[in-house]
Parts: structure tokens; sequence; C-alpha cells
């Protein structure tokens, strides 16, 4: 990227009248809330409900003081697309890509097969062959759905209602990756770039693994902790059903425990008591999780801050608009503490800007050891640039007119350029807390209360070892600790992930098996492109699965 | 040992020095305007000015405190004496050269002033306090050099507009419209109070500081005044302060000596 060349300005044209340069504007002349498409369309739904059931609803006029629109609602443009969408096309609610990309990662369930093989052949004595997992995963494509295979007289559900309902398995192994049946087999050598595969194959290893899909209906119906013991009950049937066994022998347990438990790979692990949500829940996934269901880094592998800045949007999405947005508060959300991230460009302008430097600086990607001075040089000189782009452009200030946006934009911006010149994901994290430290000084402000409690303690843990503190930064989530408070940090924290192993070139960064599993064409939402797929949900161009379409009336 | 002398603030550029300067409770903030205390009693909204103060609990002499040495170490507020209810005054600083940022108004509520709650967002900064010594604190906030009408707001909720872009009077955005640019006295005017209710007639707060007035008063850095990255005794300062605690969360005993 051209250091002249601003890659934010283009959106920040289109979003208002003047120029981005300029400092003055007009306020209270765009009629409120009715400058907006999409409000003066709330508002019409608002009416015909009221009257349809006698209560009132959505009237943007009682707003405190003065309703929302005495400034000017800006657009918003999808960075990396040409995709400009209002601020409440990015609610969630409003969006069915958003809603999807969490139904897809919830309602995927990986198991290996390994252990129900080992019951199979060592204590029932059964073969097991290419040919029977053949048989048994096609038995379970009809089961897992809702399809009986053992019992009489069951209530079944309607495929169309479960059509994105499926299994797939993976293996390290060539010569076995070539007996399954590929309609059945996440194939490693074709959804990867060959280096990428050869790292995956070496990992994973002659193990195989299934990928169960449970029903968007399911995922939507009931919470994450459904989602394994679906997949273990269909399971466990189908092994009875492929294998001939005693329904309710002993060893069908086992195939049960194995699929529930034993062999799961827990995405999400429970959240305390005080946050209260169960297992497979976006509060227990870990930020390197996330940034491993991230599929962009097979796409463009040699431009790792793309990658990044891909990974940042599922993050911002995850864990600020549902995690903390929903699940921790609600009602309006957290949404533009969120988008922030990516839209306009503006956190991609500062990320590329901090590429060049640490090309230019340190030799490229990956190319230094972690050190204090080199954070201090990349930290500081990122979160400067980013400062001062606010400065010089007054539209970019008022994009983002909250000082958590600001925040988050530009520590991210420290922290990926940290990661990509190191490789190290935990100097990253560093380098984010020195830009906040920094950032707070130059404004003399940073984000709201809780924003800065967090980053003012940061630095002391993002090396501490301690129990209640001391995780590999990979491994942290919301669920850590000091990341269980507030908004707006967890979706830069998944691109700093990314960029440490992008920079690297890594095929994955935490776990390789969620890479894997999410190297999947029949996903629904598209885990290549996610900020693309997020802008088709705002343009209402996204077909999201799970629809009642077959079971209620006409509408 | 030598007497502890604080230093406030460090940094060598024109916002450090300011930033040094308000954080200092010896330096005098400067007086630039009047607001009378029944119009600034008027633009918080709390009480109808000559109203008695409203009480949470009778006087302390009156409710035979126990026996506490902290109690007998810290003498009471006056609001605190009479037992006021809290109240609160909360400001809202533009980006563009406002004489304070939130955390210096902050950090300067604690230095100057006793028995204040303050909060710091990137967009308000809320100081409550017993009600008579609010009124008191409030006074020296809208009076001195720390305000000014155009890039400082006095604002209970809807604080939006600290990083928006100026008005074509160089006022700050209120999505509210708490106060107008008033062309016949060059001055701003409140006419509703700090939550939004309208009052019964406007209240002057004076005319903007001039913009170069304001660029030599604020404690605000920025890239088209005065650049945080010219001022390398605060930066270096921020890093240091970082390491150290980088370092002492890995192993506090590896800072010993650095």
């Amino acid at each position: 990227m051209s250091k002249e060349k601003r890659m934010f300005l283009e959106a920040l044209r289109r979003k208002f009248k003047e120029a981005p340069e300029e400092k003055y504007t007009k306020f209270y002349i765009y009629g409120a809330w009715r400058q907006s498409k999409r409000k003066r369309e709330f508002m019409e739904y608002s009416k015909k409900i009221a009257k349809q059931r006698g209560i009132p609803m959505y009237n943007p006029e009682l707003h405190l003081g003065a309703p929302l629109g005495q400034r000017v609602l800006m657009a918003y443009r999808m960075s990396g697309t040409d995709i400009y969408c209002e601020a409440d096309d990015l609610h969630f609610i409003n969006n069915a890509s958003m809603q999807q990309m969490w139904h897809d990662i919830r309602r995927t369930v990986i198991s290996g097969l390994d252990a129900a093989h080992t019951v199979l052949q060592k204590r029932l004595g059964k073969e097991v062959t290419p040919e029977t997992v053949n048989g048994y995963l096609e038995i379970l494509n009809h089961a897992l759905p809702g399809g009986a295979v053992v019992q009489e007289h069951m209530a079944e559900t309607n495929p169309e209602l479960v059509k994105d309902c499926y299994v797939k398995v993976f293996t390290g192994d060539d010569e076995l990756a070539d007996e399954i049946d590929p309609r059945f087999l996440i194939d490693i050598n074709k959804m990867f770039p060959a280096d990428q595969a050869k790292q995956l194959k070496e990992v994973v290893g002659k193990r195989v693994y299934q990928v169960c899909r449970m029903p968007t209906a399911t995922s939507m119906s009931c919470d994450g902790g459904t989602m394994a013991r679906w997949a273990a009950m269909q399971i466990s049937m189908s092994m009875i059903d492929a294998y001939k066994l005693m329904a309710g022998e002993a060893a069908v347990g086992e195939f049960a425990f194995a699929a529930k438990h034993a062999e799961v790979i827990e995405m999400g692990t429970l959240t305390p008591w005080r946050r209260a949500r169960g297992p497979n829940e976006p509060g227990g996934i870990p930020l390197g999780y996330c940034a491993d269901m991230c599929q962009a880094s097979r796409v463009k592998p040699n431009d790792p801050v793309w990658v990044a800045l891909e990974s940042i949007s599922m993050g911002a999405v995850l864990y600020d608009q549902f995690w903390f947005g929903s699940y921790m508060s609600g009602g309006v959300g957290f949404t533009q503490y969120a988008s922030c991230t990516y839209t306009d460009d503006i956190l991609d302008d500062f990320c590329y800007y901090g590429a060049d430097y640490v090309k230019e600086k340190h030799g490229g990607f990956g190319k230094s050891k972690p050190s204090w001075d080199l954070i201090k040089d990349v930290a500081t000189e990122v979160s400067l640039y980013g400062l001062e782009q606010y400065e010089k452009y007054p539209a970019c200030m008022e994009a983002h007119f909250g000082g958590s946006q600001r925040a988050a934009c530009v520590a991210a911006g420290a922290g990926v350029a940290v990661s990509l010149a190191t490789g190290n994901a935990t100097a990253g994290i560093n380098g984010w807390y020195l830009s906040q430290l920094l950032h707070k000084e130059e404004m003399g402000r940073l984000g709201f209360y809780g924003y800065d409690q967090q980053d003012q303690c940061g630095s002391a843990n993002s090396f501490s070892w301690r129990s209640d503190e001391g995780l590999p930064f990979n491994l942290r989530g919301v669920n850590y600790p000091n990341y269980a408070l507030n908004v707006g940090h967890q979706s830069a924290h998944v691109g700093i992930i990314s960029a440490a192993h992008g920079g690297r070139a890594d095929a994955w960064t935490t776990n390789p098996l969620i890479k894997i599993a999410f190297a999947d064409k029949n996903l629904v939402f598209d885990f290549t492109h996610p900020r693309l797929c997020f802008g088709k949900g705002a343009l209402r161009e996204f077909m999201p699965a799970g629809e009642r379409t077959v079971i209620i009336p006409t509408h | 040992m030598p007497e502890y002398k604080p230093q406030y603030y460090p940094g060598n550029t024109l916002p450090s020095q300011n930033r040094k300067k308000y954080l200092d409770p010896k330096y005098k903030l400067q007086k630039l305007r009047t607001i009378s205390d029944d119009d600034l009693v008027r633009i918080m909204g709390h009480r109808v000015p000559g109203e008695a103060y409203k009480s949470t609990h009778p006087p302390l002499e009156e409710t035979g405190e126990p026996a506490c040495p902290i109690r007998e170490i810290v003498t009471p507020t006056p609001g605190a004496k009479a037992g006021d209810r809290i109240r609160y005054i909360q400001f809202t600083d533009s980006v563009y050269f406002a004489p304070v940022t939130p955390y210096v108004r902050a950090w300067m509520y604690h230095t100057r002033y006793r028995g204040v709650d303050v909060g710091v967002l990137s967009g308000r900064v809320p100081l409550e306090a017993r009600e008579r010594d609010l009124e008191k604190v409030a006074k020296e906030l809208v009076e001195t050099e720390i305000f000014d009408s155009a890039r400082c707001g006095i604002r209970g909720a809807t604080v939006h507009g600290h990083a928006l872009r100026l008005d074509e009077n160089g006022l700050m955005f209120d999505a509210y419209r708490r106060y107008l640019f008033n062309k016949k006295t060059g001055e701003v005017d409140y006419v509703k109070d700090q939550i939004g209710v309208p009052l019964d007639k406007p209240i002057s707060v004076g005319k903007p500081i001039p913009e170069t007035d304001l660029r030599k008063r604020t404690s605000e850095f920025r890239v088209d005044g005065n650049a945080f990255r010219d001022d390398k005794e605060l930066i270096n300062w921020m890093q240091r302060i970082h390491m150290l605690r980088t370092i002492a969360g890995f192993d506090p005993e590896k800072v010993k000596g650095i």
C-alpha cells in the first residue's frame, strides 16, 4: 500500500457530503430518523404491527430529548468489498448471514471415530473397513437430521427443514481418504494449498474425525450444549444400524460416551456461573479457535493482513455482537462497537500500514524474534499513525465517533503489525496494550469505563503465567477472567492471532482439526469471505438455513 | 528523606505543560466568565434556585456516628456533614482543542476536589458529589479556563458529539441542542438544562474562546496542533510504564534495578 494513499478515503467520501479533511459540517437539518431508508421502513412495519396487535411498538420519536438523526446517519462500507449499507443492517438481528455464521459454528460437532472403531474391532470383534465406514456415513446422513434407524413408529423431521444437516469425515491418511466416498469427505488436498495440506495431514495422521453439522433449526431452538448430545444420539443409533449391533448392549454406550465426551473437540467450554452459559456457546470459544474457523487463509495465504481482517470480522460478530452485545446485554446491542473493525476500510488501512512498516524496518513477516525493542518500535509507530489519521481526517474521526471504536482499531493495527513481525501472538497482544496506553495519553481519552479497565491492566497480564491469568494468548477468549468484561477487544484479538500465524505461513493457528472442519463448501455461511458474506446479509442477498416455510402458512 | 514533590505530568510540549498545570492544585485556574449561582443551578437542573437542599440522612452531628479511626481522620465535606443527596454534573469535551480531555478532567478533579466520584469515558466525564459541594465545584469548572462554551458541553444524557465535526459556528454537536449560538451577542446560550429540559429563559455561558487562544490552553495533542509524536519524554515515559508492567506481570523480581 502506498503510504500516501489512504484506504478509507473512498468510504469517507461516500459517507459524508463534505471532503474527509473538512472540519465543519451542518447538523439538525436531515429530518432526524426520516433521513434513513431503513428507519422509515421500520416505522412502516411498526405502524402495521401496532394496528394488528393493538400494542404500540417502534417509535423513534420517543427517544429522550430528540429523535435519532440530528446528525447525518452515515452509510457503512463493508471493508474489502464495494457493499454499502446502513448501520441497522449490521445489527445481527437484521442480518441473516451473521446469524448463520454463529449457527454454523454452534451446530458443528467434531468428534473422532477412532474410539468407536476400536470398540467395534477389539471389544465386539467387528470388521471396520472403508466400505463399512462409508455405509455408516450414509446411514448417519439419514439419521443425523432426525431420521429413525432402529426404532419403529417414530416421528421424524421434515428433510426440507433440516437440509443443512449432514456428516463428513477427514483424515490425514491419503490412502484412507481415497477410499472414502467423496460425498462424505473433507478432502484436505483439495481444500487447502499444498503446503498447508502437508502441515495439516502430518498433524492429523491416520486418525479419522467426523464433522457433524446439526440442523440450523436445532441451533435456533435449543442451546449449544444440545449439539453434541444430538450428534451422539444419532451416531450411536447409526453405529447400531451400520454394524448390526444389539440396541442397548453395553458397548453402544461407549459410542455415545465417545461422541458426547471422549472424542469431542470441545470448541466452546463452559462459562462460569456468573455468566451462566453451557458448553458450545460463544463465551467459551477461544480466540484462536475463531481464527481457525475463518478460512480466508486458504484463499489468500500470501496476504496475511487480509486474512487477519477477515478473521477480525468474524470475531467482531461472534464475540462483540453475539456474546457481549446479546448474551451479556441485549437490545440495541454493540453493533457499532463491533462494526468499526470491519467497515469503511479504516482498520484495513492501519493494518496494511503496519505490514509495510514491518517489511521496511524489520525484514518482513515472521523474520524477527519477539523483543521489547521491536514491540516498542512497531506498536508505537502504528499507533501514532492511526491516531494521526483521525486527526488529519475529521470525517474519519466522525465515522468512529466513539473512543472505544478508535481504541479498538488503533490497537488492532499495532497488535497485528507486531504479530506479523514476530509470528508470535503473545507479543502481538503486548503491542496492543502498549498502543492502548499511548492512545490514552495522546488523546487524553480512550473508551468507556469498562473498556479502559481491561487495557489499563493488560500490560501486566500479557506475559503473565499466574494460574488465574496465565494462558497462551491463542487460548484466551471472553471466558478468560480479564476479557470477560467488555466489548470491542476480542474481534481484533482474533486478528492478532491470525496475523502471527499467517506471518509464519502456518496452516492453522491453534487447532488444526477446527481449521479442517470448516474447510467445507457445504456450509451455509462462507467462511472464506466473511466480510463479503456479512455484506450480502446486509443487502438481504444471503439465504440462510433453518427457514420454516414448509410448516407455516403461506405468507 | 527529601520531601515528596508531585510532578503531576511528564512531557515538554504545550499540551503536557497544560496538563501539568491543570492537575496541580496550587495552580489557580484563570477565571474567564461569570455565571450566577442561580443560573448554574438551573443548568444543572437538580433543584430550583433557592430551594433547600434535599437530604438523604440527618446532619452527621445528629446521627451519633460510631467510633471509627477513618472518620476521625477525614473531615466531612459541608455536603456530607449536612446529609445532602448526591447529584452530578457531566461534561463532554470536543476533540477540537477543548481545554481539557476526559482523563485530564478526571485527574484534575481528583487532585483538586474532595468528596467527588468521577468516571471517565471517551466522550463524557460524570462528576458526582454531595449537592452543595457539587455546586461549588461546578462553579469553578464552568467559570474558568478549562471550560469553553463552544467545545465543552454540560450534558446529562445523549452526550454524543465529542468526535464530530463542528457546526458552522464552531460549536460541538449536541443532539438535544441544549445550547445555541446567539448571533446578536456572539455568546452561547443554554436553552435546556443538562438533561434536556427546556429552561424558562436562555442562560449565557459566554463567548467561545478564540481558536488561537484555545490552542494555547488545550491539553489535547493533535497532529494539526501539537503532535504527540513530538513529545519524546511523554512517549518514553509511557513505554517505560508499559515495559515495567509487562515484565512485572511475568516475574516481579525481574523489574528490580530497571
